[in-house]
């Protein structure tokens, strides 16, 4: 009986801690988030912490994503990843683009003025990356040379406090590692400081190269960033934490970086000179590179139809009768081609969600970009055809009662299109070109496709050469099918 | 006294400094078939122009049927349907096919349907003797043939008046009969006419009026033999014996 009593207690007590289980699976985080999924930010073109994996599924991998991937799962949250230039990465958390920024990202006393950050993950150390037989040991060493580093990162910093006691170092930021890399293959710079890990990868790929770790140097410990008072901080640390004493922080670092990281340059194991050209080296990454065209097409081709209608509105607006719209139409054109489309784009991505509260995507911003700045310039170009379609078109028109509207519709922007066709061609592949500048926001389109490869298997040419080459077979079909359009559109002559 | 189509009262035209119309008045009457002459720089584009406002005048009024077309307020475009101009540069609109050219504003200014206007224009393009170019466009065209095109586009708005600026000076000489042989056969229709031209024989043979445009003036407006059996004023005895 006694025996009996107890047991339904047990009973009682298990459904009791099934049903605390359950209540506390309805995530009170989420509710405080008021989503179910935390979207993180990375640049992944730094292997082996995050990278695409050009050769097989095309998705981000790495380091940081399993801890990410771990934290959100831990969490009960679902976990998107989206991708930037390393620069680009604070602001993104700065106008709530997203909700945490994992980069190997060290928190330095600067960005703790506009992130806050988590517990230290993980520690590597800076390394001195030199051609080889230059033996640079000690940061002292240094002394008198062209050094070069990531911009923005840990690293720029380290080398900036290094400057500060070893006299004559010239520093060159530069935007992505791989660039350093290929500065130090071209000369340019004598040496690079980049961290062990990512070190070791270039240095198994490029046999010319050496690096040594820098003893007495600080370590740099990556963390995770949030926006200022995050509330995801405490859990995200009470995560790492768990990780940390569990051990699956070394499982993964021991996953990721003993592994020889990248491999596909071992043909090359001997020093040569010249470019060194391999392209059996990007053969799997082919795919993920194509992967690009449909994107950059879909965009040149959206950007380019929305750019003539807004042209086409803005060139009616500069030739009405009406001054103040006149005056508003020129002080657009002005601005829009007086300005960089780089500076543009970079505006319009991180300010339209602070001033509408629209979390605009890469994409969308990059379409709304180049429709506003082309307008701009085919504005000037319609403007010019239309005045240039002979007076007697309009005399005649408007002697016949034809509404105003209908004559340019109809009559006018026919004839104005037709002889402006060749500059159209010229904009559209100028677009088409410049579309490799929304890679800066994170699109993934044929020139980033390109660079990530170059960043995973640590080589630069033959990708660019790539793209390049894809970039020239657009443009020849563009021109081609323009020529055929023009023909057809000429066979009223 | 027959119904007036156009009239005009104290009609001024300036560009800037230049006095090109002075104190026209004056009225075209329903049928009248009336050719404008003068020396070149006389006004006389300018007062056809002024008819169906191309040219705004400076000052003076100019009537419609007694409707004042000079009214800021009046629906010009409305007026003009009535009013067509053929034009010595033709104006086709070269995008489109002869038969397009005919039928475009018929379609979209009267609203007529796309069937009824197409065979109205084919119609035309018969009386003008082109009804085989119907689907060619205006570049495969003579400069003759573009004249007689632009005649038929004007008469498919069935207007109650043409005005016809020159349309001859811009062709060849072996043209310009085709040109006006239409031109002729249409002022036995009895459609309202006003001709700006430097074609005497047309005038003398085919108009029913002369009107005769000195610097700006009306200097005489008179019957056509009279005008070239006995012009009364100086500068038209001149002016005829430079043409004839």
């Amino acid at each position: 009986m006694k025996k009996r009593k107890k047991s339904i207690f047990n009973i009682l007590l298990a459904a009791t801690l099934a049903i605390s289980i359950i209540l506390s699976q309805s995530n009170p985080l989420q509710a405080l988030i008021g989503k179910d999924t935390l979207t993180m930010i990375t640049s992944p073109d730094y292997p082996p912490y995050e990278y695409y994996d050009t050769e097989g599924s095309g998705n981000i991998i790495g380091f940081d994503i399993d801890i990410a991937n771990y934290i959100a799962k831990e969490l009960k949250f679902k976990l998107n990843v989206i991708e930037s230039d390393f620069n680009g990465l604070i602001p993104a958390l700065a106008t709530n683009r997203v909700d945490f920024v994992m980069a190997g990202m060290s928190p330095t006393p600067e960005r703790l003025k506009n992130v806050d950050f988590s517990i230290i993950y993980y520690t590597a150390q800076d390394t001195i990356v030199a051609p080889k037989g230059s033996n640079l040991l000690k940061v002292q060493q240094l002394s008198g040379k062209t050094v070069g580093v990531q911009l923005g990162s840990i690293q720029e910093k380290n080398l900036k406090e290094i400057a500060k006691k070893v006299t004559g170092i010239q520093i060159k930021q530069l935007n992505r590692v791989p660039e350093a890399i290929q500065e130090l293959k071209s000369k340019r710079i004598d040496a690079a400081i980049i961290e062990n890990n990512v070190a070791s990868g270039f240095a198994g790929s490029n046999p010319d190269l050496e690096f040594n770790v820098i003893p007495s140097q600080e370590n740099s410990g990556s963390a995770i960033a949030f926006a200022k008072n995050s509330s995801l901080v405490p859990p995200f640390n009470r995560v790492l934490q768990k990780m940390k004493d569990n051990g699956t922080l070394k499982q993964l670092a021991t996953k990721w970086f003993s592994k020889n990281t990248n491999i596909a340059n071992l043909s090359s194991t001997e020093v040569k000179t010249g470019l060194n050209l391999d392209f059996s080296r990007i053969s799997k990454d082919i795919p993920f590179i194509l992967r690009g065209i449909p994107l950059t097409l879909l965009f040149t081709i959206i950007s380019v139809f929305l750019g003539l209608i807004w042209g086409t509105v803005l060139s009616l607006l500069k030739i009405s009768d009406i001054k103040p719209l006149q005056s508003l139409a020129n002080a657009y054109t002005s601005v829009f081609r007086g300005t960089p489309l780089l500076l543009q784009l970079a505006l319009v991505y991180y300010a339209t969600p602070q001033l509408t509260g629209y979390n605009i995507s890469a994409l969308q911003a990059g379409v709304l970009t180049f429709t506003l700045n082309s307008g701009a310039y085919m504005s000037e170009t319609i403007r010019g055809g239309i005045q240039a379609v002979d007076k007697g078109q309009s005399e005649a028109s408007i002697s016949m009662g034809i509404p105003k509207w209908l004559m340019m519709k109809d009559i006018i922007l026919p004839q104005a299109l037709k002889n402006i066709l060749p500059a159209l061609v010229n904009e559209t592949i100028g677009l088409l070109k410049d579309s490799a500048l929304v890679s800066t926001i994170g699109v993934v389109e044929i020139l980033r496709s390109a660079q990530i490869v170059g960043a995973n298997k640590y080589i630069y040419f033959e990708p660019l050469l790539f793209a390049g080459l894809i970039y020239y077979i657009l443009v020849m079909g563009l021109t081609q099918s323009a020529f055929i359009l023009e023909k057809r559109l000429r066979r009223s002559e | 006294m027959s119904e007036a189509i156009i009239r005009t009262e104290f009609l001024y035209k300036s560009f800037g400094k230049l006095d090109v119309l002075k104190d026209i008045s004056t009225q075209i009457n329903k049928g009248e078939v009336v050719a404008i002459l003068g020396p070149s720089g006389s006004g006389k584009s300018t007062f056809l122009r002024c008819m169906n406002l191309l040219e705004r005048p400076t000052k003076g009024q100019i009537y419609f049927k007694d409707q004042e077309i000079t009214n800021p307020k009046i629906n010009i475009a409305k007026i003009r349907t009535s009013l067509v101009m053929v034009f010595q540069h033709f104006n086709l609109f070269p995008h489109m096919t002869v038969l397009q050219n005919v039928t475009y504003a018929p379609i979209k200014v009267k609203g007529i349907n796309k069937q009824q206007a197409n065979s109205q224009g084919l119609e035309l393009l018969k009386k003008v003797g082109l009804s085989e170019k119907a689907d060619v466009y205006p570049s495969k065209l003579s400069g003759g043939q573009k004249q007689r095109v632009a005649i038929a586009r004007a008469l498919a708005m069935e207007p109650e008046m043409i005005l016809f600026d020159e349309p001859t000076s811009a062709l060849d000489p072996e043209m310009v009969k085709d040109v006006l042989e239409v031109m002729k056969q249409l002022a036995q229709t009895g459609i309202t006419m006003a001709i700006v031209t430097h074609e005497m024989g047309f005038a003398r043979s085919v108009a029913s009026r002369i009107m005769f445009l000195d610097q700006g003036t009306l200097a005489e407006d008179t019957t056509p033999s009279e005008f070239f059996a006995n012009p009364k004023c100086a500068r038209a005895k001149i002016f005829l014996e430079k043409m004839l």
